[in-house]
Parts: structure tokens; C-alpha cells; sequence
């Protein structure tokens, strides 16, 4: 009877020691397991972004890319003579989830400043949990005007490395108007998004004042993957340029469709498009369309880290590796600045970035907490390769 | 007159994928009195299994479409008989079930997470049929559409034929009506239990492979399926023309409000008019009327 009491102990303790070593290994850091040196040595850094669901791509890109600069920099003796560890967690696109995973960060790791999320859904609805904890947050592909300034004030603690969507939408616009010589136009858009109706909003807008008219604006909602009755209502107003403002996943899915349909128009986009998938997916639907993006991938500035990423993934780097690449730099450049690892005096330091990002010329404005005068790339899909076309600033 | 045809056949073609997805729901229904929402979870691995077949082992392509509504159907067996049978045995009261089958669907959803080799990603399956449109005058039909359309009407045909005129069919019929007489009568329930699973599974990883060469794979299929099990209750729980009629219809209300109205209306409309239907006859258009069968 003993023995069989000592050995059930046995078993417990080695199931619950089990479950603690499993435990531990939660959170993914980027810093070597090296456990001897003291904590007060590593500067804890948060960051946010979709490790599950349809922009999966663009966050596990985003926190390998964070992982390869934070190992690079602390090979290098850190910042300020500290290393850096990254700490990362998935909002699974989810807004709500973000405010949980910011408060995680803020009041259970301490980190020092957050980097991402790169949706303008998500980096809208953490700015009060920043400002509670006084931790800065750099956005990476958050677009959204809303996402740094509500209500004509700036948000003290919402950074981001991108133009935004007036920009974007009114770059589409001119491009379409100016360039292309397109008369009419017509817009599909996610009316659940932030983003999306950021983008629609400003693309009409820019459009009219141009001269031209919109035949058509139809909706879906988010997690739809049929949308065949809006193009067919699309495809009877006949439009020159369909304006397509959400993510590669319906951007393929829809362009395909309106192929089917025998819709021949232009079509046209933002940034949500440029991935890999989208080629896979569409190839030949997206054949001659356009879209405004953030920067060209044969630009030469940013040669150097494509070949670095690809070199320690095997894999190509997705547009928000080079963004999220740009807000470690200007976090790196604010903390040298402040002297300290404390979110306040990065926040102030952050305010009076002027640096040379691989995107362009980050120069953050202290009313915006935009960077201004960034310039767009105009991109065209031919033979399923993303061609630069020209830079264009929107007036 | 071009816009309403061609919102037509968009709308047949939706309701179609659902029809196949919904004779699931309805088949197990049927029998067991209880909505097998693991029927999800087996339609979304259905897609996996086909695109694995396809990308990685390379089969052709017929192959792969036969290989994979094996599989599933092998999967909704195993469903059937860790998740369901245990409680069967014990006559557990049919909520029991339906929170067993709710957390099998949730298991596999989160199943297909967490394996790395699959993950939260959506996969795309490759191009079988090309996207130029067969066109009729003004209308336009994808070839994809046309195929998905046939492949469903195919199988709808033979599994309504197996129903109504072979033994298995007739015994199906009796097990539904009254399991207890039936077994009593010498018809062996047990494996007519394995036989629905085997057909609702198979059904199931057709349905999958479709709707993922269509729209792309991924874990988070659940809003789609849940519309084809709505679409089941619409036509009646149990019955299988039924369950194919509310599929086309629901297919069809959606494509028209979302075409003249607005798409952000389409689900509120759709849905208030599928209360209204169940309100009036609460079996739904074809359901028979019992009273333990609510």
C-alpha cells in the first residue's frame, strides 16, 4: 500500500513538473537562451501582430524579421550597451484580442515600447492602454489616419513607419485619373474594415475632384469568399477600373471571379495586395493590375536585408518585413536618444525622428505622429512579377 | 434581364455547394435526431485531404477527388465512434450530443492549427479548370461552377436513389422512423449508423474539395457550413430533397438581395425570411411533422 502511494507521487510530481517546463516556453523570444546574465541587461520589447488566421503571412514575417535585426544589433553589443529581446503575441487579427495582448505586454512584461500591429483595426483600439502604461507603439502597415490622431488630436504614444490612407487612396485616384486616363470607376470594399473604408472613402473622393465618376460601390463583409452578385452588379455599370481596397486573399478571390464573369476592367489596389499568395492564387485574373504600395522591391536600399532575410528563412520577405524592418530602426535611433530604456522618454525622443529608413526618409511630425512626404510606388502585375512603375505623390 | 439570369445562376451555383454540405447535416439528422455539427470540421478536412492529395502526393485529379471523400468518410467514422457512440451506449439525453459534436468541430478546427504542417494559413489549391467563362449570349458561367454544379447534382441523384430503392435505403428509412421498432424487426442499427457516417463523411469530403478548389482552404470554414446546416433546418431537418431545396433557395435569396438590394443586407434579409418560414411551418418546407423531432 505504501509503495503504491509513493509511486502515485511520483507521478504527480513528474506530471506537474512536466507542465511547469511546458509552461515556461509560452511566449516566443528571440533572445539565446543564455540565462546567466543578469535581467536589468536585456531591454524586453513588445511586439503584436496575426500569427493565425488570413494575415498569417505578413506576421510571422514581421516577428522573424524583428528576431533577425534584435539578433543582429546584440551581436553588435545591443543599445546603449543592452540586448534587446523581442516578445511576441498573436492578436489573431482579432481588435479585442489586441487590447488583451497590449495590456499583456504593458503590465506583465513591462517591454519598453511595442512594435506593430501592422492592421489599422488593430492599432486603433490599443491607444488607451498605451497611454494608461505610457508605452509608445510603432505601426507597421496601420494605415488608417485614425490610428495616430482622433479627433484632431494626436495620440501621445501612436507611432507608425507608413503614409496613410488618405495618402494611399488619393495616390489610386490620381494614378487612375492622370495616368491611366480612366473616366469612370467603380469600388468593391470590406465594409467591416477600418482600412478598407479608409481607402474607398478617399479613393472617391480623389476621383470626382479629378473629373471623373463612380458607376458602382458595392460591400462584403469581412470572412466572405462569393462575390459574384456585386460584380455582376459591377460588371452592368460597366466602370474602366475596378478599385479593389482589402487584402490578397479576397483581392485573388475576387479577381478571379470578376474573370469569370467576363468583367475585362483595370483593377486596381493598395497595399493589401503585394504577396506572394496573390500570384499563386490569381495569376492570371491580376495580369496588368496596378497598386499603390509602399515601397519597390528592386530598389536598391533595400536589396541588402532581402538577401539577409531569404538568407536565414529560406523564405522571401513580405512587404510588412521591410515596414516592421523601418520601425526597429526608429526605435533603436529613439532609445539612443532618450539614454534609457523607459517608454516616456522614448515616446518624447520618437516624437523628433529624422532618420533614413530602407522605405524612405522617416521624418515623423510632431502633430501626426506621421511621417510625412513619404512617397508611393506605383506597381504593375505583368507575367505575375510585381513591376515598378513610378513614384507618385498624390496633390 | 441579363443581371437577373446571371444573379441566377450565381445564386444556383452558391446554393449548390451548400446543398452538398447540408445533405450531411440532414443525413445523421435523420437518424439520430441531433445536428452533427462535426460535419464542419470533416468538410473542411475533406479540403485538406484533397489539396495534400493534389500539391504533395501529385495525384491526378480524379484520384485525389475520390481519395479524399474516403478519407473523410473513414474521419466522420472515427468521429462516430469517440465522440458519439460512448454516449449512445449510455443513453445520454441529445444535448449530450450536440455538445459532444459541437466540441469534435471545435477540436478539428484547432486540430488543423496546430499541426505545423498545415496551419493557420490558407492554402490554394491548384488550377484545374481555367478561368476563361463559357459564355451564352450576355451570361457568363465559370467552368469551375459548371463542374461543381454537376459533380453535386450527380451525387445528390445517386445518394436520394440509394435512399429510395435499394435495402440498405428501405432500412435507412425504417431506422429512421423508429430505431427501436426497426431494431426489433431484425434491421442491424448499428451498422446502419456506420453507413450514414460513411455516406454523410464521403458527402463531406466532396463538398470540401469543391469548396476549397473554389475558395481557397482554411480552418475557419465554420461560417460557411453553419449556412448549409441553416439552409438543412430551412428545407426540414431530415429530409434530403429538403435539405437540397433550402440550400438553392438560400443560395438564390442570398444572390438577389445581395444584386439589387445591398450586400450588407444579404444576411439580415435572408435570415429574417428563413425565421418567417419557420415560424409558419416550423418543420421547414419539406420536414415531417412529429413531435419529439423539434
Amino acid at each position: 500500500m505504501k509503495k503504491k502511494v509513493l509511486a502515485l507521487l511520483m507521478v504527480c510530481m513528474m506530471i506537474v513538473s512536466v507542465g511547469l517546463a511546458g509552461c515556461s516556453s509560452k511566449t516566443e523570444t528571440a533572445a539565446p537562451a543564455e540565462t546567466a546574465s543578469p535581467a536589468d541587461e536585456t531591454v524586453k520589447v513588445g511586439w503584436m501582430g496575426s500569427l493565425t488566421g488570413d494575415q498569417a503571412v505578413w506576421g510571422q514575417c514581421e516577428l522573424n524579421t524583428v528576431k533577425m535585426l534584435f539578433e543582429e544589433i546584440n551581436g553588435k553589443g545591443g543599445v546603449l550597451g543592452k540586448k534587446l529581446e523581442v516578445i511576441g503575441y498573436d492578436t489573431k487579427g482579432d481588435p479585442q484580442e489586441a487590447v488583451n495582448v497590449a495590456k499583456r505586454l504593458t503590465t506583465q512584461d513591462k517591454v519598453c515600447a511595442i512594435l506593430g500591429p501592422n492592421a489599422s483595426g488593430n492599432a486603433i483600439p490599443i491607444a488607451p492602454v498605451l497611454e494608461e502604461a505610457k508605452v509608445p507603439d510603432i505601426a507597421t502597415v496601420a494605415t488608417n489616419p485614425k490610428v495616430t490622431v482622433l479627433d484632431g488630436k494626436v495620440k501621445p504614444y501612436n507611432f507608425r513607419v507608413c503614409f496613410i490612407d488618405p495618402y494611399q487612396g488619393a495616390v489610386a485616384a490620381g494614378y487612375a485619373a492622370d495616368i491611366l486616363k480612366a473616366k469612370s470607376a467603380a469600388v468593391l470594399y470590406d465594409v467591416g474594415d477600418d482600412y478598407s473604408q479608409g481607402l474607398t472613402e478617399f479613393f472617391e473622393e480623389f476621383f470626382v475632384k479629378k473629373g471623373g465618376t463612380i458607376v458602382a460601390r458595392e460591400g462584403f463583409k469581412t470572412g466572405d469568399v462569393d462575390f459574384r452578385p456585386q460584380l455582376s452588379k459591377i460588371k452592368a455599370a460597366n466602370p474602366e477600373v475596378i478599385f479593389m481596397p482589402y487584402f490578397f486573399k479576397e483581392v485573388a478571390l475576387s479577381a478571379n471571379q470578376a474573370r469569370e464573369l467576363g468583367i475585362d476592367a483595370i483593377l486596381m489596389g493598395g497595399d493589401g495586395w503585394p504577396s506572394e499568395q496573390l500570384i499563386s492564387m490569381a495569376k492570371d485574373a491580376v495580369e496588368g493590375s496596378f497598386f499603390v504600395n509602399h515601397l519597390d522591391y528592386e530598389d536598391p536600399e533595400v536589396q541588402d536585408f532581402k538577401t539577409r532575410y531569404k538568407a536565414k528563412y529560406g523564405k522571401d520577405v513580405e512587404l510588412n518585413g521591410y515596414l516592421v524592418h523601418d520601425a526597429v530602426l526608429m526605435f533603436v535611433d529613439g532609445m539612443t536618444r532618450a539614454g534609457e530604456a523607459n517608454g516616456e522618454k522614448i515616446a518624447q525622443a520618437l516624437e523628433t525622428t529624422d532618420i533614413k529608413g530602407i522605405t524612405g526618409r522617416i521624418k515623423i511630425s510632431k502633430e501626426t505622429h506621421n511621417p510625412e512626404g513619404k512617397d508611393a510606388a506605383i506597381l504593375k502585375i505583368v507575367d505575375g512579377k510585381y513591376v515598378f512603375q513610378q513614384k507618385f505623390a498624390a496633390e | 434581364m441579363t443581371q437577373f439570369f446571371q444573379q441566377l445562376i450565381n445564386g444556383i451555383s452558391i446554393g449548390s455547394v451548400y446543398a452538398l454540405m447540408a445533405v450531411g447535416y440532414s443525413l445523421v439528422y435523420s437518424i439520430m435526431n441531433f445536428s452533427n455539427f462535426a460535419h464542419g470540421g470533416v468538410i473542411m478536412f475533406g479540403a485538406y485531404f484533397g489539396f495534400f492529395f493534389l500539391t504533395l502526393l501529385r495525384f491526378p485529379f480524379p484520384l485525389a477527388f475520390l481519395s479524399a471523400a474516403i478519407c473523410s468518410a473513414i474521419l466522420a467514422l472515427i468521429i462516430e465512434r469517440v465522440a458519439y457512440k460512448p454516449l449512445r451506449e449510455r443513453k445520454a439525453p441529445f444535448l449530450y450530443f450536440i455538445i459532444s459534436a459541437m466540441g469534435a468541430s471545435i477540436f478539428l478546427e484547432n486540430l488543423v492549427i496546430a499541426i505545423p504542417a498545415i496551419g493557420p494559413t490558407f492554402r490554394t489549391y491548384p488550377e484545374i479548370f481555367n478561368k476563361q467563362p463559357i459564355k451564352i449570349g450576355e451570361l457568363a458561367m465559370g467552368k469551375l461552377d459548371i463542374a461543381m454544379f454537376l459533380i453535386s447534382a450527380i451525387c445528390l441523384i445517386v445518394l436520394i436513389y440509394i435512399i429510395d430503392h435499394t435495402k440498405i435505403g428501405k432500412a435507412i428509412q425504417a431506422t429512421s422512423y423508429n430505431i427501436k421498432a426497426s431494431a426489433l424487426m431484425g434491421v442491424n442499427t448499428d451498422f446502419i449508423l456506420v453507413t450514414i457516417f460513411l455516406m454523410g463523411g464521403f458527402l463531406a469530403g466532396i463538398a470540401g474539395v469543391l469548396f476549397g478548389m473554389k475558395y481557397t482552404v482554411y480552418p475557419q470554414i465554420g461560417i460557411i457550413t453553419n449556412k448549409s446546416f441553416i439552409a438543412a433546418v430551412f428545407g426540414g431537418l431530415g429530409s434530403l430533397p429538403g435539405a437540397v431545396i433550402g440550400s438553392v433557395l438560400l443560395g438564390i435569396i442570398e444572390t438577389f438581395t445581395a444584386g439589387y438590394f445591398s450586400s450588407q443586407y444579404r444576411d439580415l434579409i435572408a435570415f429574417v425570411l428563413l425565421i418567417t418560414v419557420l415560424v409558419v411551418r416550423p418543420m421547414g418546407l419539406m420536414g415531417k411533422v412529429t413531435e419529439d423531432k423539434a
